[in-house]
């Protein structure tokens, strides 16, 4: 591997030279980039502070930063290092680091390296091939081999002439490019292109690094906006979107799990051989934060057993339902009346009662969040839908618009807030129009348009965009006063309170470039996802990865005979990827990405080394598993495993 | 990380000859990739011209990388006549060199980023000079600063604080001035007159991956 090493310590004449007559100093000191990562101590630092001690300096303190050129999270921490007596900074990096502390500080800044400077530029990998970015690539006329890099003096019209065996009169060790060039061209049988071709100028006004800058900044702040990091993934929402709702039939067998939901499964309430109606309860939430469950179609339980959860990776106690295909509504689904005549506690305990919990994945019982230990103001709906190919809340905003309003109201009167706001992504303009055209009279309702990127529907993300407000580490929505809660959610509660129908049935995309026939289906819980996959015409190809979820967050299923759950928001068939991973390069595009502002390249490296102090140190509790680190590692390093394992050994209190 | 533009849709339209396969990276997309663009050049060519396959793939700038990633497209890969790659040049000459025998094309033309040493495209630039000017100019560089790169203070053609090179741009070495003045560190600029050393100290990079 090439190492990229960006800058050396200067000679000690020219550093003696700098530090005469500057005391007190403090070092900042940058970790380097773009070389492969070992926990090991970079010397410069410990080499400076030992030549200034030899000549007799103070030096106020000193920090080693990742990416000290990183200028989000950078100046934040600046401001918690940089001591009061410090009065000269020292800083060991390349130029760009040095000019970046140079402006975020009034004390006088002065580096200690020199940047090394290496000819061509080079992309993720660090490899032998370069790119001189002269924005007019040549690849196409040479065979693939720049004459930029590959040829000392840059010809763009053939050899010079004065290469020897093949090799350059500049540099002994250099094959000749033009050499390299013309034996790849005969190969292809491509010689008379080369002798055809038309004479080449270089046109140099065509870097102009004003423009790029201007160009390139433009799109990072549009990138960054709202919050730091995320991604944009393809959407490939386009398999689904345009298509409406329909029922899925109705199954002939449901395995309806006790546990989905976080908190203590649900209790049985049946028995087996059993006769139970739709929407009749069959387990019962025995402890606070719990939900009860129903049954989704009109039947006989046939077992009560243990059965694999689609998610969770563990059995749970799953009542099977042998359906009597005439789905006979239960007795107690009666519409409880209007929302104006209703208490705030009455409506948490329908919401409970109906089995209502959050359906953008998480499954936290609603009841529970909106009986708030803090004074609640603000519910956020959250219908971002941020992950690529889902179109369930889009299509749910589309075709159930006031159905999604209604739950909204009752969820603001449930937690007594004082108003809401609809959160959806301007990749949704007619859910948009749709939803402020319904809103516009509402004075407590409002809908902000957010910026399309990943994981754009985090709640903290969320928070942070629209209320400008940052959920304290460990912290809930709740400590700000915030409530969130997704479109389907809401659809769930309306259902619950208007037509008093408990959740048995959900909206589930299903779609993906690997899915035979996409759309967007009502699916009763406990309907088999392989019956989706089948009715839907099964899956392309032999290269597929199916998940329950979206591509960034879901879970992959190995084992297509489990049952849609209340949290399932897609089934997703795509192409299965295939990754190898290399050593860390240093890269740093993981902490560039990360919206919790962590630095996801020590936890591949502590997970190895199962250093769980590490892990705790680079805060890895914080982590909220989107994912965004895991898709953009060049190295392509399973980073949310490694994240995976080290909660869980922290859990574990190792 | 570098940047892309496409070239014109004629002159990709051109390099497209028999049947093509086209291969897209996305590993610096969240820097800049024209995706929408490139998106809908390629639907146009595709109804055009004989596309046997599109496939996006991230970091093909990594050789063993790309050896994964196209493993199962090889036989298409064989029976293609033309590669048609959009990524920056590095990625162009990884496939070039993995498909000896192919004709592997290039869709973009690769811009240069300023910061390329960061891990984030920032408004600061570095000129890899390899003898750091900074001590002198208060943390502000003159080699990417001054239009002119000069290193002995300005040129005297700057009118009202502009630079005469490019109007829009802040004259480097009155920045220079205005900062070590803040400083109370103008005595900085007495420094003895500096030439540059043009060449390069690790011109010759390994050549071993």
């Amino acid at each position: 591997m090439v190492d990229y090493t960006k800058f050396e310590l200067k000679e000690k004449k020219e550093l003696a030279e700098v530090l005469k007559g500057k005391d007190n100093l403090f070092l900042l000191a940058c970790k380097k980039c773009f070389k492969e990562f070992e926990i090991v101590e970079e010397p410069e630092l410990a080499d400076f502070e030992q030549f200034a001690a030899e000549h007799g300096k103070t030096v106020t303190g000193s920090a080693k930063v990742d990416f000290l050129c990183n200028n989000i999270l950078t100046p934040k921490l600046l401001k918690s290092v940089l001591p009061q007596e410090a009065e000269n900074v020292f800083v060991i990096s390349c130029g760009i680091g040095t000019q970046l502390i140079a402006e975020l500080t009034e004390k006088p800044v002065y580096t200690a390296c020199d940047s090394i400077a290496y000819r061509g530029h080079h992309g993720m990998a660090l490899t032998i091939q370069r790119c001189d970015a002269c924005a007019q690539c040549y690849l196409n006329l040479t065979g693939g081999i720049c004459p930029i890099v590959d040829c000392s003096k840059s010809l763009l019209n053939g050899q010079c002439g004065g290469a020897k065996k093949g090799k350059c009169e500049v540099n002994k060790e250099m094959d000749c490019g033009w050499d390299q060039i013309y034996k790849r061209l005969k190969k292809q049988g491509r010689v008379n292109e080369l002798k055809n071709q038309s004479i080449e100028m270089r046109d140099y006004s065509k870097v102009n690094y004003k423009f790029i800058d201007e160009y390139v900044k433009s799109i990072r702040q549009e990138r960054l906006e709202g919050y730091k990091g995320g991604i944009h993934p393809k959407e490939k929402k386009g398999f689904s979107e345009h298509i409406s709702l329909s029922e899925f039939p109705s199954p002939l067998t449901v395995v309806i799990p006790l546990l989905q939901h976080t908190g203590a499964p649900a209790e049985p309430i049946v028995e087996v051989g059993q006769h139970v109606k739709a929407g009749e309860k069959i387990g019962q939430a025995k402890t606070y934060v719990s939900c009860p469950v129903h049954s989704s179609v009109s039947g006989t339980v046939v077992a009560i057993e243990l059965r694999q959860h689609p998610t969770a990776g563990f059995n749970v106690l799953s009542v099977i339902i042998q359906s009597d295909g005439r789905n006979i509504l239960h007795d107690s689904i009666q519409a409880v009346g209007d929302l104006e005549a209703l208490t705030p506690e009455e409506i948490r305990d329908i919401i409970r009662e109906k089995g209502v919990v959050g359906m953008g994945g998480a499954g936290f019982p609603t009841a529970v969040k909106l009986n708030a230990p803090k004074p609640i103001e603000v519910v956020l709906l959250n219908g971002c839908e941020c992950e690529p190919i889902l179109t369930a809340d889009y299509r749910v905003m589309i075709e159930y618009a006031d159905d999604v309003l209604f739950g909204l109201k009752a969820l603001i009167k449930a937690s007594h807030a004082e108003r809401g706001i609809i959160a959806i992504e301007d990749n949704k303009p007619d859910a948009i129009e749709i939803m402020k055209s319904k809103t516009r009279n509402l004075e407590n309702i409002d809908v902000a348009v957010v910026k399309t990127k990943y994981p754009q529907g985090a709640e903290k993300m969320l928070i942070k965009n629209i209320l400008g407000k940052q959920v304290p580490r460990g912290g809930l929505p709740l400590d700000l006063g915030v409530i969130v809660s997704n479109i389907s959610t809401a659809k769930a509660v309306s259902d619950a309170i208007q037509k008093g129908m408990p959740l048995i049935e959900r909206v589930v995309s299903v779609s993906g470039e690997r899915m035979s026939k996409s759309g967007n289906y009502i699916v009763k819980i406990g309907t088999q996802v392989k019956d989706i996959i089948d009715y839907c015409g099964g899956v392309i190809g032999d290269d597929v990865t199916i998940k329950m979820g979206g591509p960034m967050m879901g879970a992959v299923l190995d084992n297509l005979y489990v049952p849609i759950i209340k949290g399932t928001n897609g089934i997703i068939a795509v192409e299965a990827s295939e990754r190898e991973a290399r050593e860390c390069i240093k890269c740093g595009r993981c902490v560039d990405v990360c919206p919790m502002e962590l630095h996801p390249l020590y936890y591949a490296k502590y997970a190895e080394t199962e250093n769980w102090e590490g892990m705790r140190e680079e805060k890895v509790m914080d982590c909220i598993e989107c994912r965004c680190c895991d898709y953009i590692c060049s190295a392509k390093i399973e980073i949310l495993s490694a994240i995976k394992t080290g909660k869980k050994a922290i859990r574990e209190g190792k | 990380m570098l940047i892309t533009q496409l070239k014109s849709k004629e002159a990709i339209a051109d390099l497209i000859k028999g049947k093509t396969f086209i291969i897209n990276c996305h590993g610096c997309k969240e820097v800049y990739f024209p995706e929408y663009e490139a998106d809908k050049i390629q639907k146009e060519l595709s109804a055009d011209g004989d596309i046997i396959e599109n496939i996006t793939r991230d970091y093909i700038c990594s050789t063993d990388n790309l050896h994964v990633q196209l493993k199962k497209f090889m036989d298409k890969i064989q029976e293609a006549d033309t590669i048609l790659v959009f990524s920056c040049g590095v990625g162009v000459q990884t496939l070039a060199r993995f498909l000896e025998d192919k004709r592997v094309y290039s869709g973009c033309d690769t811009y240069p980023l300023p910061g390329i040493q960061g891990v984030t495209p920032m408004e600061f630039d570095c000129g890899h000079c390899g003898e750091c000017y900074l001590n002198y100019t208060g943390g502000i560089c003159p080699i990417t600063a001054c239009s002119k790169s000069l290193v002995n203070g300005q040129c005297g053609g700057s009118k009202k604080g502009k630079c005469e090179v490019d109007k829009d741009m802040e004259c480097g070495w009155e920045r220079i001035y205005r900062k070590l003045e803040k400083l109370k560190k103008l005595n900085t600029l007495n420094y003895p007159v500096k030439i540059r050393n043009y060449q390069l100290p690790f011109d010759e990079l390994p050549k071993d991956v």
